[in-house]
């Protein structure tokens, strides 16, 4: 048997194998001891080790979230994204698709690209200026006296991309999960009626949370803590996530209004053929989702005050402001609001075990006028108030995990989604190690 | 108003995106044969004599008067604008009287435009005008003049028309020119009558909503009894009534025309149904003073306009032309303080007829702004060629041949431009270039973006004519 040529970089059980058998053993009985219905033990949130297994378990072998078609219109223009200890590249190519790319020279690993965003040419490595076409092939690197180089042999390594209803995916498996394909089939027609690709950035906030990517996700898949969102509760029902026979008495009075606004926006929803119905596929699915459209309390419009729009230009050729927020989570690492005035990305890149970047990214209509159209201090108020008080309630928690005091809690009837989070992220973890 | 149709499957048209008015591009276009059509785009009021052509009767004590310029020009407005027009009520020999009638007329037809006029018995002006104007008299009028008017471009064409009585003119011209228009646009005109007969244009409305699926007409009676045989509305305007022609009047761009009453409910029922109140534009058929003044404020300043520009073409009537994209946005009516009445047209791209030159004292390109460029005719010159290349930054004049590469030349004269793959790959040599042409041929070291904005790649450029670099 011979060895093959190129090692993929994802290999299973790479890294599993290059672990001490003992640690291995030790991860993998950690995983195989998690309790149903409590959180999860300090280590994952706190451990080295294990977030390099998330790295290679999770986003080495997952669809995950990279940037939207606004971010990158026109050929030329990248985005890099990095999470963990991956930098990658994603260019709008001549053809209209993307190249995903990894962000490593492979003269002497140097990053090729150092800004955030951008448009280019070529690429060009700034350290020895080897360049890179835009698909990764090295088209040129000044080579005094070398006879034997061969160009063919160092193109930049390449990933896998792609793009559905305006949201760019990226994966950098050798083979990524085909249900990805599926799980597009469930959100596209959600989306498209807004069409993303009609919009522009009106505002990107980059935040770095002090705790652990899963507890990011976790603290997004519950309102049980929203009463700490005084902003949000203008607009969002605070009965998020309850149903009938979990409501305390004191939301009775919002339940009501809720279920009125509700079933008003799905007749609405009826006229324009608008989907509406949740699927909820957390844990039953590779690619995991939650999408649903919901309504919101006041005028039901968008995420102000009063619940009015905060753009006065409709997105796509949606046909009436009064649409709620259609509300999609997608694992392993974003989640997203499409109003009909607006669209708020959210996607998360871990850094490390107890660091996560989150970057939250709002869209308006291409054609929308700042100060005419819409006010950019109040476009973005109520999520960046929200996302300053999640980013609180995260860093509480990744201090409890690295307390010797904590322990597992149990999640609360409302936080089904966290305990369909966490199931699925420990399932796809345990089939990698296994 | 029940009108008998028969129901054929009927295909749905292939439509444009949204609605665009035809003069839309040919305003900003710098080609010749679309210049010659600028003269259909609705550039500002002038004063201009008519000729009146036909006049037909409407149901509702209402008559249209058909003209004509007598110039032979088209009449370019936009559709929901109104022109002012002097009435020799008093007979020749006495001042004229000057009343504002909305068009009813599409400016896509634009050889001839009409006005509606409604009798009213008790009025100077109107009864005048049923007894008097007929095919042959001349009038003399200002116009186009109001903000009341469809925007040149919407991708989003989602309307909801509310007419009341007389209100229906503007209504109707902008239902025409809709009508007569490719594109994806979504109507809802709801119509109020006194009665059931007075509906004028009732036919027409009733034949475009039934040819033209983007248009939904309903009508109301007001509340003085309905008849038996009636099958719209009854009742005034109500929120529950706009909910039931237009569910999704929120999310459409409502224009309101009637008497004062009729607007100000319009007004509060349309803020019920949460319709924003930049969405809402209104022409008012009475008023109270503030109204009348904001009217004649408006017929002021498009006298004033028509009156400069009447000038300025009989100083240079070439220039005058020439000009014209850039009059072009000229008018904007100043009535509107509020904001609540103002027309939103898209911006339309103004093309400068000619390139945009270094003309002093307009300096607005980036370059320009720069740096206050330094004389090149007191730079050292350099090298032998028939070109001259001018480094602007580095100070230095280098003469090139036309098949030599500009990189090589100027890194000889001392020129500082980094450059790494000289084969047009890496970019590391892109430079701005101020004027002049170049034969570039680039491997991807710069976008079409890169050139559009003037930059260039010297390691694989040669200079065709002389060349001011911003080096
Ligand atoms: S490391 Fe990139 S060219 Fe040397
Ligand atoms: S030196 Fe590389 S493009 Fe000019
Ligand atoms: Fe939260």
């Amino acid at each position: 048997m011979t060895a093959p040529v190129h090692q993929p970089l994802n290999a299973r059980g790479k890294l599993a194998s290059s672990l001490p058998a003992e640690q291995l053993a030790e991860i993998t009985e950690l995983f195989a001891l998690r309790r149903t219905g409590y959180s999860l033990d300090a280590p994952f949130y706190t451990d080295s080790t294990i977030f390099k297994i998330d790295m290679e378990a999770i986003f080495g072998q997952h669809w995950i979230f990279a940037a939207s078609t606004a971010e990158l219109p026109e050929p030329g223009d990248y985005v890099t994204v990095d999470y963990g200890p991956y930098s990658l590249i994603v260019l709008r190519n001549d053809d209209g698709g993307v190249n995903v790319l990894h962000n490593v020279c492979r003269h002497r690993g140097a990053r090729v690209l150092t800004e955030p965003t951008g448009s280019t040419g070529n690429l060009v490595c700034g350290y020895h200026s080897w360049t890179y076409s835009p698909s990764g092939d090295l088209i040129h690197a000044s080579a005094p006296g070398e006879t034997k180089f061969d160009k063919s042999c160092f193109g930049l390594k390449r990933a896998h991309g792609r793009e559905v209803a305006g949201l760019i995916f990226v994966c950098i498996a050798d083979e990524p999960p085909t249900d990805f394909d599926e799980t597009s089939k469930i959100f596209e027609p959600y989306l498209a009626p807004h069409d993303l690709s009609k919009t522009k950035i009106a505002y990107q906030q980059n935040i770095i949370e002090e705790g652990n990517w899963k507890l990011v996700m976790e603290n997004n898949r519950e309102c049980y803590h929203c009463d700490g969102h005084p902003e949000l509760a203008c607009s969002l029902f605070p009965t998020w996530g309850l149903t009938e026979g979990l409501i305390p008495a004191h939301l009775e009075e919002v339940w009501d209004r809720n279920k009125q606004a509700q079933s008003s926006l799905e007749e609405r929803c009826r006229r324009y053929g608008l989907p509406y119905e949740v699927v909820e596929e957390l844990d039953t699915r590779i690619a995991g989702i939650r999408i649903s459209r919901e309504s919101l309390d006041g005028e039901g419009e968008s995420f102000s005050p009063d619940g009015r729009r905060l753009s006065k230009k409709l997105l796509g050729d949606l046909p009436d402001f009064r649409l709620g927020r259609c509300s999609m989570h997608l694992q392993p690492n974003s989640w997203f609001h499409f109003l009909g005035d607006h669209v708020i990305t959210f996607g998360v890149f871990p850094i490390n075990e107890h660091q996560s970047l989150v970057r939250t990214t709002w869209l308006v209509a291409d054609d929308a006028e700042e100060g005419v159209d819409y006010d950019l201090e109040k476009l973005t108020y109520t999520w960046k108030q929200t996302n300053l008080q999640d980013k609180a309630f995260v860093e509480l928690c990744q201090q409890g995990a690295g307390s010797p005091a904590y322990q597992p809690g149990p999640y609360m009837k409302s936080e089904y989604q966290v305990e369909a989070f966490i199931n699925w992220y420990v399932q796809r973890v345990q089939e990698h190690l296994a | 108003m029940t009108e008998l149709l028969i129901e054929t499957p009927v295909r749905e048209p292939q439509r444009i995106r949204g609605l665009e008015m035809p003069w839309n591009r040919v305003m900003g276009s710098t080609e010749a044969p679309a210049r010659a059509a600028r003269a259909l785009g609705p550039w500002h009021p002038q004063e201009f004599m008519a000729e009146c052509v036909e006049t037909i009767p409407e149901a509702g004590g209402m008559m249209t008067l058909v003209f004509r310029r007598c110039d032979g020009a088209p009449l370019a407005f936009r559709a929901g604008q109104y022109v002012n027009i002097a009435f020799p009520v008093n007979g020749e020999e006495h001042e004229p009287v000057d009343r504002s009638y909305s068009l009813s007329s599409s400016p896509t037809e634009p050889w001839t435009f009409s006005v509606t006029v409604k009798r009213d018995p008790g009025g100077l002006v109107s009864p005048w005008v049923h007894d008097n104007v007929r095919p042959g008299t001349v009038l003399d009028m200002l116009g186009p003049v109001g903000a009341f008017h469809l925007p040149d471009a919407d991708r989003r064409a989602r309307y909801l028309f509310l007419a009341a009585g007389a209100g229906i003119t503007p209504i109707m011209s902008m239902l025409r020119t809709i009508h007569s228009l490719p594109g994806t646009a979504n109507v809802v005109v709801l119509y109020h009558g006194a009665e059931a007969g007075g509906f004028a244009f009732h036919r027409e409305l009733a034949y475009i909503a039934s040819v033209d699926p983007r248009v939904k007409v309903f009508y109301a009676l007001g509340d003085r009894g309905r008849p038996e045989e009636w099958e719209g509305f009854s009742g005034r305007l109500s929120s529950a009534m706009i909910e039931e022609v237009a569910p999704d009047a929120n999310g459409r761009q409502v224009y309101a025309c009637g008497p004062e009453g009729y607007l100000n409910t319009a007004t509060e029922l349309l803020k019920k149904v949460g319709v924003d109140d930049t969405s809402i534009y209104m022409e008012f058929f009475s008023g109270d003073r503030k109204t009348l003044l904001e009217y004649q404020a408006e017929i002021a300043l498009a006298s004033d306009i028509a009156e400069e520009i009447a000038e300025e073409i009989a100083d240079s009537a070439e220039d005058y032309y020439e000009s014209q994209p850039s009059a072009f946005g000229l008018y904007e009516p100043g009535y509107d303080a509020e904001g609540t009445l103002k027309a939103s047209g898209l911006p339309l791209e103004i093309v400068e007829p000619e390139a945009p030159s270094s003309e002093a004292g307009k300096g607005t390109s980036e370059a320009d702004s720069a740096a206050p460029s330094p004389d090149a005719s007191s730079f050292d010159t350099v090298g032998t060629g028939s070109l001259t290349l001018s480094f602007m930054r580095t100070g230095i004049n280098v003469r090139i041949d036309p098949e030599e590469h500009i990189l090589g030349a100027a890194q000889r004269a001392g020129v500082r431009i980094g450059a790494n793959c000289k084969e047009g790959m890496c970019g590391s040599c892109k430079v701005v270039k101020l004027s002049g042409e170049v034969e570039m041929n680039h491997q991807g070291g710069i976008r079409k973006r890169e050139i559009d904005a003037g930059k260039f790649l010297p390691c694989c450029s040669t200079a065709q004519t002389d060349l001011v670099i911003d080096a």
